[in-house]
């Protein structure tokens, strides 16, 4: 029996003449896990919110949802509420409550479930998720990682049938978001929950799917077991950054027979391809580093007086005209580090130097005028007025840097756009200010891979130009690709550095699929081109 | 609480309420009863009222949309009042209530300040900020209308409700202090709030200058967007 | 946690408005030193021996509350001296310090109970209230430390994208408005999507129950009962105490007694309360 059926599905925003979804049909079976994914901007989470009553865009609304044979409008209210479960992209804002406990206990006060009944459910929830340790705390104590998980046990109380998560691992760092994904395919064996998921990250969702559906530009472009689909959809130029590295190895190097999938995958298909001729890529060169753009000694920073050091006499030296990348846990510091580098914080302890002056030597602001800028990690904290037009009246120079066109936003209010289009109008402000140092805060999060690549290329465009960038980010695959360093954070402190190749090779989590699947393989690929290189210098193994 | 069918009879009952009833209980309480009664009993119909206007608020259908949009706005009364000399909480709850109604008004004031109390000090007096705020609120709601459209008439709401609010607080606290109500003492304690009241109104009058408008046009495209 | 934190909220809550409600209504001396002493106690066994600089304020307000009295109001039989043509009373005098005596006292009642009534406490009894009302309040909870990380990120944010010309006054200010500007947008547009996940999860589909991690518990039921009637007691042997023109007091007759022990019973109770189990845990540390 069918669980969920959507036929010709068509929806039009108020405000927008095309229509964001064209004729979309599939249906989904009881206890299926089903992956959503396409590019930025192309109707992923129009269409997951309008699986779910209540939350449902307003706009021209064509077509049928239907929920076990009942239309979706025609369901009972308590039902539509309680039985579909949803979990949106941005942790922070879906909490309602100031307590953790009051937070799982808010959907079961909806549904008026007598109080025992409430304990217990609670309980048990907690217990499953091992959130009983930070059970009775303030929400606001909490990271990003665990915000999560209570915004998914908060809709797991209420027993729904179906889950909908909406990129929920976007903020994420890699090892709290498969955990996340994990914990989500747990739920899915272990209870028969129907879980439809959209994510940019297909590597860690797309072993545990059983159906991938690709939507492009409002329309669904596949549908069907990822066997079938993804080697399909790696013909398709659009699509193709989007699939995951297996599967895009298997396409470089020949794209014969069974296109791998999973890391396992991926790895039976490389061992073939080697005869121990060549196992490592020659090194990155170093380049000569003389002079230090940014430099951080020993600093230590803390928020409260009381509270406890954020910053553990953090060591990081910058040089000049080099792309820096720094990755890390959820709630390591990369935030704070990158606030106190741009001298917005002040450390209590340490020397920090921007491009050999100490911060305390830019007088009246020079600093932010002349030589450094900064990217947030909020976006929306750079967004001033009332449309994109205004937001950018200044910023012609970083618009035409930018490959995108932001022109047919220019009317619309900066929160009117998708997540990644807010990011690529932040970044073009951020851009026309022509800074020597640039500071960037996980510029890649929401936006696809197609448009990941073509921020890949302006970074290394501007780098040429003689700035300096340094970037956060959870991104490994990104940061692979861009990094002239590579820098790995904890506990406030940089613990190790490296050029990618090396930096990665070393690496067991913080590290791209491709280097995990080459592990003992190949000493030191890393992207997907490292590989496809590797092997077919190697060529094929007689067996 | 009773309910009232009659629905003119109700919107009647809910301004008379608040504008007329109070004010005569207190008036009563103080002709009629001694001093320290009159303390007593001001107390218990600041707090009758408030709980009055709480207790129609659980009656009554909000969506989830107009709460949160309430929530935000106490809370940004709240984070107000931090800011040194400068407080924004009148003039907030002013904007509330012009541009989400006399509830919303009220509930913002009331709430803004039972909660922001806890960490400026509770006291006796909280019950009556929250009603003073609280009617703040509510008669801007009641005055909707007219203060969207005079600005002038929106800055002498602002003044006129810091400088009200002042001496109204000022009777309690000689009230408190000396069980009847002493000219003299209240005189003293005027004057010696004086630079207090000033300031509280400069300020109401500089907030609601600057912030009314934008502020309103922010709530209305949020309105018009989410459809509240 | 101490003992007297545990108890049940609503119960906590009517013990302080009697405690301080009783004498905030009298104005006599001895229950005055009752009701200072017990708030004194409690501060001390809740904090120790910290909070200097607010005892010295509230020093420096009861000399201020004390003499305001005798300055402005002149009633009273007998003449200490004259100033500026106007008499100073001794009857004036002793009103002030009593007056001033009771505001402290309250005071330092209000400031326990705001330390011991934690939000989650303050909520449970708005809850008994209306249960909507204590959504509004746990989601205002939630927003208060939200608002000042955000508005600090955004004036981050704007002045590392040079938006400060200069570091002077004006431009400060209107930095400051421009960061507020910025927050109610981020605070408005963000609100919806809270807005959303509280729909989603059923809000608004019918009345709400409550939950709360707090519980009727024996002990609590004997300890409102306990305050409803020591309260009752002191109030119904009240002393009658007369300042002006001269000072009179009634005899301290059975009944007044019983009403002095009554409420120095009940101020006393949170003190008796935290010291019970501070001896319990010592004989039990004691037999480990
Ligand atoms: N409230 C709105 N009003 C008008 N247009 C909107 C609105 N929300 C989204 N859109 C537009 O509809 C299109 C699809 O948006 P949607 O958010 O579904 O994309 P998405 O696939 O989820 O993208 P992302 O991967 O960035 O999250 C986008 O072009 C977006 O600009
Ligand atoms: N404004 C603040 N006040 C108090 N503590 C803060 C503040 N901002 C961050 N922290 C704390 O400092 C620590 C580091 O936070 P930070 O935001 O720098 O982490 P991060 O590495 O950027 O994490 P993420 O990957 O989630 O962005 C966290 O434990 C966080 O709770
Ligand atoms: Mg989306
Ligand atoms: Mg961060």
């Amino acid at each position: 029996m069918a669980r969920i059926d959507v036929s010709h599905v068509s929806f039009a925003y108020p405000s927008i003449q095309e229509k964001t979804l064209r004729d979309i049909s599939f249906s989904v079976d009881q206890g299926a896990f089903i992956a959503v994914c396409g590019a930025t901007g192309s109707g992923k989470s129009t269409l997951l919110r309008l699986l779910k009553r209540e939350i449902a865009p307003l706009g021209q609304f064509e077509g049928e949802i239907r929920y076990n044979g009942v239309l979706r409008d025609e369901m009972s209210e308590r039902e539509a509420a309680y039985k579909i479960g949803y979990v949106m992209q941005r942790p922070e804002q879906q909490i309602v409550t100031d307590k953790v406990w009051h937070e799982l206990a808010f959907g079961l006060e909806n549904m008026q479930v007598p109080q025992p009944v409430i304990a217990r459910r609670i309980a048990e929830m907690a217990a499953y998720f091992d959130m009983e340790s930070w059970f009775d705390k303030d929400v606001s104590t909490l990271s990003g990682g665990q915000k999560q998980l209570l915004n998914l046990a908060s809709v797991m109380v209420m027993q729904p049938d179906v889950l909908i998560l909406d990129e929920p691992t976007a903020q994420l760092d890699p090892i709290a978001a498969s955990a996340f994904i994990a914990t989500v395919q747990k739920l899915n064996r272990e209870l028969g929950l129907t879980v439809i998921m959209t994510e940019h990250r297909l590597e860690e969702v797309i072993p545990i799917c059983d159906k991938l559906l690709v939507i492009s530009q409002g329309s669904v472009a596949a549908y069907g077991a990822p066997k079938e689909v993804v080697p399909r959809m790696l013909q398709d130029a659009a699509l193709h950054s989007v699939m995951p590295s297996p599967s895009r190895l298997f396409q470089a190097v020949n794209g014969e027979g069974s296109c791998p999938l999973t890391v396992r995958e991926g790895r039976e298909y490389v061992s073939a391809w080697t005869n121990a001729q060549m196992r490592a890529l020659p090194k990155e060169q170093e380049t000569a580093h003389d002079k230090a753009a940014l430099e951080m000694r020993e600093v230590y920073f803390r928020y409260d007086r009381h509270g406890a050091d954020v910053l553990r006499g953090l060591n990081a030296t910058v040089y000049e005209n080099e792309i820096y990348c720094v990755l890390g846990g959820n709630g390591s510091g990369k935030t704070t580090a990158l606030t106190v580098a741009a001298g917005l914080n002040k450390p209590y302890s340490g020397m920090v130097r921007v491009f050999g002056k100490k911060i305390k030597e830019y007088h009246n602001q020079s600093l932010y005028r002349e030589c450094l800028t900064m990217l947030p990690q909020d976006v929306q904290t750079v967004f001033l007025c009332n449309t994109v037009r205004e937001e950018l009246k200044d910023a012609e120079e970083g618009m035409a840097l930018l490959p995108f066109d932001l022109k047919p936003y220019f009317d619309r209010h900066p929160y009117d756009l998708s997540g990644g289009e807010q990011q690529l109008v932040a970044l073009a402000k951020v851009l026309a200010t022509r800074p020597k140092l640039l500071l960037m805060d996980e510029p890649t999060k929401g936006i696809d891979a197609a448009s990941k690549m073509k921020l890949i290329e302006i970074l290394k465009a501007l780098k040429q130009d003689g700035m300096t960038i340094v970037i956060v980010t959870h991104d490994v695959e990104f940061a692979a690709l861009c990094a002239d360093r590579c820098a790995l954070f904890f506990r406030g402190n940089v613990i190790s550095e490296g050029m990618p190749r090396a930096f990665f090779a070393q690496n067991s989590f913080y590290t791209t699929a491709i280097s995990r699947m080459t592990r003992g393989i190949f000493d030191n690929a890393v992207t997907v081109e490292d590989a496809a290189h590797l092997c077919r210098v190697n060529g094929k193994a007689r067996i | 609480m009773m309910v009232i069918k009659n629905k003119r009879i109700r919107d009647i009952m809910r301004y008379v309420i608040p504008c007329v009833l109070i004010p005569l209980l207190v008036a009563l309480g103080a002709t009629v009863f001694s001093a320290k009664r009159h303390l007593l009993i001001s107390m218990g119909v600041a707090i009758l009222a408030v709980l009055l206007f709480f207790a129609g608020f659980e009656r009554k259908k909000t969506g989830s949309r107009r709460l949160v949009i309430v929530s935000v706005l106490t809370a940004l009364c709240i984070a107000g009042r931090f800011i040194p000399l400068f407080k924004p909480v009148t003039a907030l709850t002013i904007i509330a209530g012009m541009y989400l109604g006399g509830e919303a008004g009220f509930l913002v004031g009331a709430l803004a300040a039972v909660l922001s109390n806890f960490y400026f000090g509770q006291g006796p007096w909280t019950a009556f900020q929250m009603l003073g705020w609280g009617m703040i609120g509510f008669i801007a709601g009641l005055m909707g209308g007219l203060l969207k459209r005079h600005k002038a008439l929106l800055m002498i709401y602002g003044v006129l409700s810091g400088v009200i609010y002042s001496f109204v607080m000022d009777i309690w606290t000689v009230m408190w202090y000396d069980g009847g109500l002493n000219w003299q003492l209240y005189m003293a304690s005027v004057v010696a709030a004086l630079p207090h009241t000033a300031l509280y109104s400069i300020s109401n009058f500089a907030f609601l200058w600057f912030l009314a408008k934008p502020f309103g046009e922010k709530l209305e495209r949020v309105r018009i967007k989410y459809g509240i | 946690m101490r003992a007297i934190e545990r108890l049940n909220p609503i119960a906590l809550t009517i013990y302080f408005l009697l405690v301080s409600g009783r004498v905030m209504f009298s104005n006599d001396p001895v229950l005055l030193c009752c009701s200072l002493m017990g708030a004194l106690a409690l501060h001390f066994a809740l904090h120790g021996l910290t909070g200097w600089k607010t005892h010295g304020y509230t020093i420096a307000l009861f000399v201020v509350m004390a003499l305001m009295n005798p300055i402005f109001n002149h009633n009273g039989a007998t003449v200490l001296f004259v100033m500026n043509d106007n008499p100073v009373t001794l009857e004036a005098c002793l009103y002030g310090l009593s007056a001033a005596g009771m505001i402290v006292a309250v005071l330092y009642w209000f400031r326990a109970f705001s330390f011991v009534m934690t939000s989650d406490k303050l909520l449970y009894v708005f809850g008994g209230i209306s249960p909507r009302l204590a959504l509004l309040l746990s989601m205002t909870l939630r927003y208060v430390p939200l608002f000042g990380t955000q508005a600090r990120k955004v004036s981050q944010a704007q002045k590392a994208l040079g938006l400060y010309k200069e570091d002077n006054i004006v431009d400060s200010f209107k930095a400051g408005l421009r960061v507020f500007s910025v927050m109610v947008t981020w605070t408005l547009e963000n609100g919806i999507i809270t807005a959303d996940s509280m729909t989603a999860r059923g809000y608004g589909t019918g009345r709400r129950s409550r939950y709360s991690l707090f519980r009727w518990r024996t002990e609590d039921a004997l300890f409102l009962i306990l305050s409803l009637v020591l309260c009752a007691l002191s109030a119904i042997f009240d002393r009658a105490v007369v300042y002006y023109p001269l000072l009179q007091i009634a005899p301290l007759t059975v009944r007044a007694t019983i009403g002095y022990v009554a409420y120095g019973m009940l101020a006393c109770m949170p003190v008796f309360i935290c010291g019970k189990e501070a001896v319990k845990w010592r004989v039990l540390m004691y037999r480990m």
